[in-house]
């Protein structure tokens, strides 16, 4: 009102409403249609500000206010001048310079008795900093996902941003009803704005809500930030707070949870596997210490058959036919005990895969019947054994020593199959496979390629395997039987030999329903060897001219064996250890044929030395002997070209072959 | 003599309340309530009225009706259409039958206007 | 002929918001004679949503149960008007429009018919002002106090409602020291809304004239 005006100094005035942050204030004398405003608002507006009291024409309201604004601001003021309470916009006002401000306008009307406006008062308020300062909020909010909110108690409606309804999946608005708002929320979760009566004030705004989301029904964690503002008075309240999806954070915080609470399980797994893995390790350590054990047994026991097989060897053939014929079965017997002796060392290098592969054409046939009587000891009474072979069974290339071994080695598998007895049936047939037998999973035992092969199965009637088991039969150390009665190599072993020898292996097994086990072994182009004796032909005598350099360590053994190749014609030259066995190669004035040398020995070992004297002698032939042999001749279980082995103990007749042979290379 | 006015209502609410309005005004005055407009014109039959305050918005037969009526009946008696319908429309219907209008709810100043200018009217008349 | 849709430009949207405000603040300002005290009141939200929208909106929104006052118009524009609260306040508000001169047992026998006359005076104050403001004259039928869920209390359908468009229109109020809360809300069909739009249009023309 004028008179407001006049009582209130200029200057006064102004400071107030500097200090209000306003840019001008306006009274809007309704009843008599003039508008007054202050110097500030002339100014904006550009109005002559010589005579501020007299007022203005009422359309100088919208003078300076922006076009695109006018009719919005025109039917609110409508509003006011009708009787609208509270007058509250935003608007652009082009200033005298030229520059566009944002002004946000607020103001109210002033009823008379008869609630008819009379007055319209308000102030302008620059907020164009605040517009830019909400557009780069709205960017951060939108570009961050954060939604905001403000509610004052009472109200049954929130006033929202759109992302705040787009993280709830709600239709957008700027309003929304309390119990939308609510109605999202999960069952039993808190409310994320309180709702009617429900007095008290929250202490604050922080929590996390499970939503079902309005639009897609899916569910989401929101977080809810922000602050309880109380009116200054006490009695109401605002809530102003920011909302954002927090579903990653919670499904990680869930899944570290989980984590946490399955650990104590996953330990006790990991321990008792870390446990099984242990008592495996110990399992091979201690077939390796036994393996250690036997191989050095038997190497020893190699030596003295060697000795007593020589021996009684050499007695036998100075024995003249007109001797006493008991001295001769005498002599017989003993060897035939020495053979036995040897075919069990044999059996425990075996056993401890210390013996080197050494294929040969072997008789499968005439092999299965000098099993038989292993087998019958072997396998209790209780069960059955049937073996089928016709002639018609190819010769196979295998070493038949391993081949024993692994037969025998699926025969105690079969038995311990059927402790309540039943049959095992051992059977050899003729298979070509003209594709490449694929694996799978039910037969673990890998492909065969295509071939001729003799296929040995070993079928028992026993409990049988079920797919989980039949998938593990062949890995090392994996055995159905309590830890310390079986080794767990067995069918490793035996797997590892059908495929050294160029085979394969099939099984084939159900629980309840017994295992077929089938041995490929590949067809030999050569004819079996004569196992029955022979005399030895002349062609394998020797001549004094061909040396022969004996090296062993061992005195009996290298007196038998230089003993027995001087019986053959040969010229021998003999050295206990390497070194002098060089010496020996470097000063003999006449070549040396052959190096006939033990494989293990203190100081340099058989093959070192026999890389030597190549080295001084090239091409020189090699005959390694060894009761058991080590990787130092041996390649994937097999002996490098060019190097020739003769296992311990030997007889003269081996030892007569085997040299010659070299010698005729 | 004291003067005696018919508050014509439906809701018993709005007649305590013009009642009270009245009663801050003119304390001395008699209050005849009415909860219809037939109620209405069976008081009138047996109760001195003075004054009628009469709400528009009755179901069977709205104020306005009634203020025609007794307007028919008693041309001097001083009548106001009590409604918060303040359609233009409504205001000036009111005083096609010579009755002020007065919104709801009703207050005692609202009703000063219309009480002073009654009160002057049935001095005039008696003198 | 029923229009499929009808949108409000903008300004029309502007209009409505502001006559539904002159209306809702003279309803505000009877409310506060009637109580005595400082009356609370929200922007207007107005949506025009399909019926069967504003179905799923009402009945989202309205779950517990409710009292409400409804009244009726028809004219150039016809509709229903409602004032909600929650039943938990009914009571409070018949306790604050009587001024605390009537006992308990007055109050509890008063309360449909205390009710009913607030409602009558609120929402009669609000629709008049606005027939007022676009020169029309609207016929109000008797207030009719309700009793139930939202869904119930909108029964959009009741008038043949053909799964057209509405006019939803929603206003807090409160009254703080009173602890009593609840809205003013409208709904529209669509023949309503084509008719007000055109009023809108002639309000805004008068209003604005050649700023429009």
């Amino acid at each position: 009102m004028p008179e407001l005006r006049e009582s209130l100094n200029q200057d006064q005035l102004r400071a107030v409403l500097a200090a209000a942050g306003a840019s001008g204030s306006w009274d809007w004398d309704i009843v008599g249609e003039r508008l007054y405003v202050d110097y500030r608002f002339a100014e904006l507006y550009a109005l002559p500000g010589d005579d501020l009291s007299a007022g203005f024409e009422t359309s100088a309201f919208f003078r300076a206010i922006h076009p695109e604004d006018r009719p919005r601001i025109r039917i609110a003021v409508a509003g006011m001048l009708a009787g609208a309470a509270l007058f509250s916009k935003e608007f652009r006002v082009i200033s005298p310079s030229g520059a566009v401000l944002w002004m946000h306008g607020r103001g109210q009307s002033h009823l008379d008795e008869d609630d008819q406006p009379v007055r319209f008062t308000g102030l302008l308020v620059d907020v164009t900093e605040r517009k830019r300062t909400e557009e780069r909020l709205r960017i951060a909010q939108s570009a961050g996902g954060v939604g905001t909110f403000e509610y004052s108690d009472g109200f049954a409606t929130v006033s929202v941003s759109s992302e705040f309804c787009r993280l709830l999946g709600l239709h957008p608005a700027d309003r929304l009803p309390v119990r939308t708002i609510n109605a999202v929320l999960c069952e039993g979760e808190p409310l994320l704005i309180p709702e009617g009566s429900q007095a008290a004030p929250p202490d604050s705004l922080g929590g996390e809500f499970q939503v079902c989301r309005g639009e897609d029904r899916e569910r989401r964690w929101i977080a809810r930030r922000g602050e309880v503002l109380r009116d200054a008075d006490g009695s109401g309240y605002r809530l102003l707070g920011v909302i954002y999806d927090v579903t990653y954070a919670k499904l990680q915080e869930a899944a570290l949870r989980d984590l946490n609470d399955t650990l104590e399980h996953r330990v006790a797994m990991e321990v008792a596997e870390r446990r099984q893995a242990e008592e495996a390790l110990r399992q091979a350590q201690k077939m390796e210490a036994v393996g250690q054990l036997t191989g050095g047994i038997a190497h020893d026991f190699n030596n003295l058959l060697t000795i007593i097989m020589g021996s009684v060897d050499m007695a036998i053939r100075r024995t003249e036919s007109s001797a006493d014929p008991r001295i001769r079965r005498a002599l017989d017997n003993a060897m035939k005990g020495a053979e036995r002796a040897a075919a069990l060392t044999h059996r425990l290098l075996a056993f401890s895969r210390r013996q080197p592969l050494d294929p040969r054409a072997v008789n499968v046939p005439e092999l299965l019947a000098g099993m038989s009587d292993l087998l019958l000891r072997t396998i209790t009474e209780a069960i059955a054994i049937t073996v089928d072979a016709s002639d018609e069974i190819w010769t196979i290339e295998a070493d038949p020593h391993q081949l024993e071994n692994a037969l025998l080695n699926l025969a105690v598998n079969a038995r311990d199959a059927m402790p309540e007895g039943g049959a095992l049936r051992i059977t050899a047939r003729n298979r070509s496979l003209s594709d490449t037998a694929a694996a799978s999973p039910t037969d673990p035992g890998g492909e065969i390629p295509a071939g001729d092969y003799v296929a040995i199965d070993v079928v028992d009637t026993g409990t049988g395997m079920d797919e989980t088991t039949l998938g593990q039969v062949f890995d090392p150390f994996f055995t159905t039987k309590e830890v310390g009665k079986g080794t767990g190599l067995g069918l490793s072993m035996v797997y590892g030999f059908a495929k050294q020898s160029g085979g394969g292996i099939q099984i084939a097994s159900r629980p309840g329903a017994g295992t077929c086990v089938s041995l490929y072994l590949p067809r030999s182009i050569a004819e079996a060897e004569q196992s029955s004796d022979q005399l030895i032909a002349s062609a394998e005598m020797g001549s004094p001219s061909e040396t022969i350099l004996v090296v062993e360590d061992d005195d009996d053994v290298r007196a038998y064996t230089v003993g027995a190749l001087r019986d053959l014609g040969y010229g021998v030259i003999e050295a206990h250890d390497g070194a002098s066995a060089l010496g020996m190669l470097a000063r003999h004035e006449q070549p040396i044929r052959l190096l006939m040398t033990d494989v293990v020995m203190p100081r340099m070992s058989g093959s070192e030395l026999a890389f030597l004297a190549r080295e001084r002698q090239a091409g020189l032939a090699v005959l390694f002997t060894s009761g058991y042999t080590r990787d130092a001749i041996m390649h994937g279980g097999r002996l490098d070209e060019g190097v020739e082995l003769l296992p311990k103990p030997f007889t003269m007749k081996n030892l007569a072959s085997k040299v010659r042979e070299l010698l005729d290379r | 003599m004291s003067v005696s006015v018919m508050i014509v209502d439906d809701s018993k609410l709005a007649r305590i309340v013009a009642a009270k309005a009245l009663g801050q005004l003119q304390p001395d005055w008699q209050k005849v309530e009415a909860g219809s407009a037939a109620q209405a014109l069976e008081l009138l039959e047996t109760e001195k009225v003075d004054v009628a305050l009469v709400d528009f918005n009755m179901s069977e037969k709205n104020g306005l009706e009634l203020a025609a009526e007794l307007r028919a009946m008693r041309p001097d008696m001083p009548i106001a259409i009590i409604t918060a319908n303040i359609q233009d429309e409504i205001i000036s219907q009111a005083r096609e039958v010579g009755a002020a209008f007065i919104a709801k709810p009703v207050t005692s100043e609202a009703l000063s206007g219309f009480v002073s200018g009654a009160a002057l009217k049935l001095r005039t008349a008696k003198a | 002929m029923t229009p499929e849709q009808v949108e409000l430009s903008e300004l029309e949207r502007d209009a409505l918001t502001e006559i539904v405000n002159i209306g809702v603040s003279r309803a505000a300002s009877s409310l506060r004679k009637m109580i005595g005290d400082q009356v609370l009141l929200s922007v207007p939200s107005i949506e025009v949503v399909s019926q069967s929208r504003a179905a799923r909106l009402i009945s989202e929104r309205e779950v517990v149960d409710l009292v409400a006052v409804r009244q009726d118009f028809s004219g150039p524009f016809s509709g229903r008007a409602l004032l909600i609260f929650p039943e938990t306040n009914s009571l409070e508000l018949v306790r604050a429009v009587t001024g605390g001169e009537l006992s308990a047992e007055e109050v509890l026998e008063m309360e449909h018919e205390a009710l009913a006359e607030t409602g009558n005076v609120i929402l009669n104050s609000c629709l008049a002002t606005m027939a007022n403001m676009l020169r029309r004259s609207l016929t109000m039928t008797i207030p009719e106090v309700l009793r139930g869920n939202g869904a119930m209390l909108f029964e959009v359908d009741e008038r043949g409602g053909n799964g057209g468009l509405v006019l939803f229109l929603y206003i807090d109020f409160a009254v703080r020291m009173r602890d009593i809360r609840g809205y003013i809300a409208m709904l529209m069909d669509i023949p309503s809304l084509a008719t007000l739009k055109e009023l809108l249009d002639e309000f805004i023309a008068g209003v604005v004239g050649d700023d429009a």
